[in-house]
């Protein structure tokens, strides 16, 4: 089976690195984007099977005018799902505004909470929407 | 118009009066309440981060996710992670205490004598981890710094001052970059002058003052870290204005520099005040 990509967009190295080693350690290859150009730049070349978006984020050079950096994520997400509807997207964001979450969740984006979500449930999450196989909340309790 | 009408015609414009002025009045509180509500979301952000990164590394140990050399690389980031996360604490504790009491009275401590070179030693130690995780070298140049003399303040608020410097210095710096720590004692004012320097966003010359102001971050700091709370160098500022020091930014051949000079003789003088 062909390796499956993830692109991690987020500019916080301290989220950023214990996800990678659990997603390379479950055999995936990881890309990562700091700004949403960025992240946009590497979907246009790159074949990728799943993201993962932070909302509050630097727009990057070339979007810094267009783009608020509070909200930054919902425009990626609404980006993605209109030009790549083929990949799969989940957010994963400490930002608990309800409304930035309805229109998230409106575009068939799974919303996970930093901070309360464990790192098994974003893994289990991740390979179930790769994969097609059901995901089973109680495999969560096993870390 | 009777004596009855012209009393009611004053009250009407009265009551117009007041109605402008409540609507004011909850226009201003409606703003108050909109930064206190985006500055407690920043708060939350910020610490939570932290907190998120070390659940996720020892979810990693825990399910030997990671092999024994990158364990005790993950172990140094939790470390890092800790580190931040008391020091956005800290941060938090003290604004609290600031909003409440200007002047942070409440909170005086004894005045104690601080080896300034050791104390930003300690410091940049702390914070070398969360560096090394942007490939940011910190040093102390100790030449001059070692033959300051100690000098006189409380000691846990000087320590977030320069740790409120410092880690904005890792934040803002570009990858692969140093962030330089010198010190040196002036006789000609009896004080010791620290400086901090780092290459990264730069400082605007219209925001080098500014920069020390309650809640303040440039545009380019927003759009670079959007959950950032303005506070930290606000925090420096007041504390040293207790100890009677000075605090300036600036910038210096691509650098961006700040500065801090604590008086010894001044410091002395009010402890000798306090014990008499």
């Amino acid at each position: 089976m062909q390796t499956k990509t993830i692109l991690l967009i987020d500019d916080e190295q301290a989220f950023l690195e214990p996800l990678v080693d659990a997603l390379e350690f479950e055999g995936y290859r990881t890309l990562k984007a700091r700004t949403a150009d960025e992240a946009l730049e590497i979907l246009k070349r790159e074949r990728v099977d799943l993201v993962t978006i932070d909302i509050m984020l630097d727009p990057g050079e070339s979007l810094k005018n267009h783009v608020d950096s509070h909200s930054t994520g919902l425009f990626l997400c609404e980006e993605i799902t209109r030009k790549y509807p083929q990949i799969d997207a989940f957010c994963i964001s400490v930002v608990s505004e309800m409304r930035t979450i309805r229109k998230i969740e409106s575009l068939g984006i799974r919303f996970l909470r930093k901070g309360e979500t464990p790192l098994r449930t974003v893994l289990n999450m991740l390979r179930s929407r790769l994969t097609g196989i059901a995901y089973s909340s109680e495999r969560d309790r096993s870390y | 118009m009777s004596e009855v009408e012209v009393y009611i015609d004053q009250l009407k414009r009265r009551v117009i009066e007041l109605e402008k002025e409540n609507n004011l009045l909850k226009e201003q509180m409606e703003k108050v309440a909109s930064e206190r509500e985006e500055y407690l979301q920043n708060v939350s952000h910020q610490l939570v981060a932290p907190l998120n990164a070390i659940k996720w590394h020892i979810e990693n140990l825990t399910g030997a996710r990671v092999g024994y050399d990158r364990g005790i690389k993950v172990l140094r980031s939790v470390y890092a992670q800790a580190t931040l996360a008391v020091h956005l604490a800290k941060n938090f504790n003290l604004m609290s205490n600031l909003e409440a009491d200007h002047a942070l009275t409440k909170l005086k401590e004894p005045l104690q004598e601080i080896n300034l070179c050791q104390l930003l030693i300690n410091l940049a130690d702390d914070f070398q981890p969360l560096a090394w995780d942007r490939d940011i070298e910190i040093s102390v140049l100790k030449d001059l710094f070692e033959q300051a003399p100690p000098i006189l303040a409380m000691k846990p608020l000087i320590s977030q001052v320069f740790s409120n410097i410092i880690e904005n210095a890792v934040k803002y710096s570009d990858s692969k970059t140093e962030i330089v720590i010198e010190g040196k004692y002036v006789p000609s004012t009896d004080s010791v002058v620290v400086s901090i320097r780092n290459r990264g966003v730069s400082l605007d010359s219209n925001h080098a003052k500014i920069v020390f102001d309650r809640g303040f971050r440039s545009p380019e700091a927003k759009r670079k870290y959007p959950a950032g709370t303005g506070f930290g160098l606000y925090i420096a500022r007041r504390i040293i204005e207790i100890h009677e020091g000075t605090i300036t930014a600036g910038t210096r051949n691509g650098w961006t520099v700040f500065e801090v000079t604590l008086s010894v003789k001044s410091l002395k003088g009010k402890a000798r005040l306090r014990a008499n």
